[in-house]
């Protein structure tokens, strides 16, 4: 493998000085003495494809990257958004020379004819729907989206345009070219679908608002947020359909995007609610020099049955003020991490015997609720806090006397032991080990302070003296 | 003529109280079922819709433990009418510990919360809820401000805010604030059990409870004690705190008839 530096990409004007990609940089150099190099970047290129990709999902939510250079933007069923193809096609023209990216495109019916339009037929073509056939005709294979090496040999056999391959019978074709040309050519004309992989899972329940003016302060960003809120809860209501998880994306003017996302405990459909939740997340966003347009997309689409009605209890009660829009607030400003409610968990572990479940909606546990009659701290220290100066009358005795956090307590009354074992159902046998106890004691000093303590260990082993901790408070 | 002065007297009480209320409906009280304790309280009974604030001394008012738990009694009826939320800054709340007292962890939310201006302002939040009755709230201190914002909160539903102070661990005690809004301040810390006669080990839990600020009500010291406590008839009772006597051999009052009275 020798190391050659090759030219990676050229720019307009260097493809005028007959410079071509792939051609050594000595002999570019040659050619052009003044020719200006960088070093190629791909992940750079890839990033920007990324956020070209993001870009476009103002004009339709399903954009697919074609790297290393180019995109599919499916444009079905939103077109008359914009007055028609052509429209739509000028106005995305337009957007792009504006931000001075140089680009070829083309509508088509097939992603496979709109790739070979693109990049050997005329810029800015659309194909008539059923067209595409004609159109390809005279160009090259390359055009099919061929390996380089099935392309050489194609036209080294003087097969110079398209028209001349699809005259040629399938069968031939296939076994002389490869499976793989027949089923690129059938691609191009629509005979056999193309699966693209989109940026995101295209989800049906998407709203765009744009603007004729950029906008950036605040109360306008909360405004839009509302009315782009509205526009598709409506349709969701009219679907008889909620949402759990709500995404808005800012389009700036720079072709940045910005995406927020709120997620809800229930499903549902209320634009005041969800504008609500976005709320306080809007400061984050920085409008730079405006933002164009916003999109908003609902995730987790299931049926909610009924109306929402609203909940009168009070003179001016509203449903902003249920128990579930407080969850989401909650939730949706703290982490979901943050909000629990305690569940049993079937252990006598006391440390796992509380599972966290989310506040709402939730199925019902099934775990045994806990024992009341076995009392329990009102506290749990995560980690046991380590007990001084214990003293202990016998070796299952509870102790008399202890010190914890600089003070010491005299033990006037306990209770215990209770002994808590390792679960050995739960691991390997091998790792069990009878000395692995805690034995619980429920202790109340002469003040009237009720611990409770344990001592980890069995007296007696040598390896592994005994040691006393503090696991919580009694009330 | 003492007659007239005693009516005369009543009627300016009432409309005081009419004036402080704000012309909003009374959410009522909620009896201890003992008259030695309700009778220091305004209207009869701990005061719903309004705040209250329960402190520990000691080390309690790290830890917190007799606190939240003479807070969980007293509110266990309340949570038993709607949802409750439990905001925390440490999450070292036990539910077990909970249950066995006989409140109903079921409808507890807990919200782990970072700083105290969050704590404040979940509880505000939480009290102004349709269908939650009890908000609970470990913070270091309430000012003036956020105690007002507080009670705000609390009228708009006629929820009940429980604050229960709590200094961070290690931290430094802060002074009081000056002056407070609650409706009712206590100051409680664990008493000494005492087992029944001829067994050992440890009795019912006990609390050495002050009232020291009662708003429209006086103050007062009692020995309180949770006699249904880890027992399954823990939680069926009306209210789960009994009055224990104060002098002599400190007997267990008998059980009256509790009842969670409405304000006409």
């Amino acid at each position: 493998m020798r190391q050659v530096r090759r030219l990676a990409a050229v720019s307009v004007e260097a493809s005028r000085l007959r410079l071509h990609v792939g051609q050594k940089a000595t002999d570019a150099m040659a050619l052009v003495p003044e020719l200006a190099t960088a070093d190629v970047e791909p992940e750079a290129d890839a990033a920007a494809l990324t956020a070209l990709v993001d870009w476009c999902v103002r004009f339709s939510p399903a954009v697919a990257a074609d790297a290393p250079d180019g995109l599919f933007l499916d444009i079905t069923g939103v077109a008359h958004l914009w007055g028609g193809e052509a429209e739509m096609l000028a106005d995305f023209q337009g957007r792009l020379a504006q931000n001075a990216l140089p680009f070829r495109a083309a509508i088509a019916d097939t992603p496979g004819a709109a790739w070979a339009l693109a990049h050997f037929g005329r810029d800015g073509t659309i194909a008539p729907p059923g067209g595409q056939g004609d159109l390809l005709k005279p160009m090259p294979p390359a055009a099919l989206r061929l390996e380089p090496e099935a392309a050489a040999q194609i036209e080294r056999l003087g097969l110079r345009r398209v028209g001349q391959l699809m005259e040629i019978p399938r069968a031939p074709l296939g076994r002389r070219f490869g499976a793989r040309t027949l089923e690129r050519l059938d691609q191009a004309l629509g005979r056999s679908a193309e699966a693209l992989r989109y940026r995101r899972p295209p989800t049906p329940w998407v709203d765009r608002l744009a603007f004729f003016e950029p906008i950036s302060a605040p109360e306008d960003m909360a405004r839009v947020t509302q009315d782009a809120a509205a526009k598709l809860c409506a349709r969701l209501e009219a679907g008889g359909h909620g949402a759990r998880r709500f995404e808005i994306a800012f389009h700036r003017v720079d072709g940045k995007t910005l995406p927020l996302t709120i997620g809800l405990s229930l499903a549902g459909r209320d634009a005041r609610r969800i504008a609500r939740l976005f709320q306080p997340k809007l400061e984050t966003v920085d409008p730079g020099f405006g933002i164009e347009s916003v999109t908003i997309c609902a995730y987790a689409v299931e049926a909610v049955s009924g109306r929402q009605a609203r909940i009168e209890t009070g003179p001016e009660a509203a449903v902003e003020d249920g128990l579930a829009p407080l969850v989401d607030r909650l939730v949706n400003r703290l982490g979901s991490e943050r909000v629990w409610r305690a569940a049993p968990v079937e252990t006598h572990v006391p440390e796992q015997a509380v599972g966290r479940q989310p506040a709402l909606g939730a199925p019902l546990s099934e775990a045994r609720p806990w024992d009341r009659e076995t009392p329990r701290p009102v506290r749990l220290f995560r980690r046991p806090e380590p007990l001084e100066q214990v003293f202990a009358l016998l070796p299952d005795d509870p102790p008399r006397q202890f010190r914890w956090r600089g003070r010491v307590h005299q033990v006037r009354r306990a209770e215990g032991p209770e002994r808590i074992g390792e679960e050995w159902w739960r691991r390997e046998i091998g790792d069990i080990s009878i000395t692995h106890v805690r034995d619980y004691y429920r202790v109340e000093d002469q003040d009237g302070g009720r611990f409770w303590l344990f001592r980890a260990g069995l007296y007696g082993d040598p390896d592994a003296p005994a040691k006393w901790w503090l696991h919580g408070l009694f009330a | 003529m003492s007659d007239f002065r005693a009516k005369r007297i009543a009627a300016l009480v009432a409309k005081v109280a009419a004036i402080e209320s704000g012309g909003r409906a009374d959410a009522g009280v909620l009896s201890f079922g003992d008259a030695a304790l309700d009778g220091k309280l305004a209207g009869g009974g701990l005061p719903l819709g309004r705040w209250h604030e329960i402190t520990g001394a000691g080390l309690e008012a790290e830890t917190s433990a007799a606190p939240a738990a003479y807070a969980a009694l007293m509110a266990a009826p309340l949570a038993l009418r709607g949802e409750a939320v439990w905001v925390l800054r440490r999450d070292d709340l036990w539910a077990p510990g909970l249950a066995g007292l006989g409140f109903p962890v079921e409808r507890l939310i807990q919200v782990c919360v970072r700083d105290e201006t969050e704590a404040l302002a979940v509880m505000e939040d939480a009290l102004a809820t349709v269908g939650i009755s009890a908000v609970f709230g470990e913070v270091e201190a309430v000012d003036l401000t956020a105690g007002r914002r507080l009670q705000l909160a609390c009228e708009k539903r006629g929820a009940t805010g429980f604050v229960i102070k709590r200094r961070p661990f290690g931290g430094v005690g802060r002074k009081e604030a000056a002056g407070s809004i609650a409706a009712t301040r206590w100051r409680v810390v664990s008493a000494p059990s005492e087992p029944p006669a001829g067994e050992f080990g440890l009795g019912n839990p006990r609390f050495s409870v002050a009232l020291e600020r009662s708003r429209g009500g006086r103050s007062g010291a009692w020995i309180l004690e949770a006699d249904q406590a880890y027992s399954w008839e823990a939680g069926d009772v009306a209210h789960p705190l009994r009055l224990v006597a104060d002098l002599g051999d400190r007997e267990l009052a008998p059980a009256q008839s509790p009842a969670v009275r409405r304000a006409a």
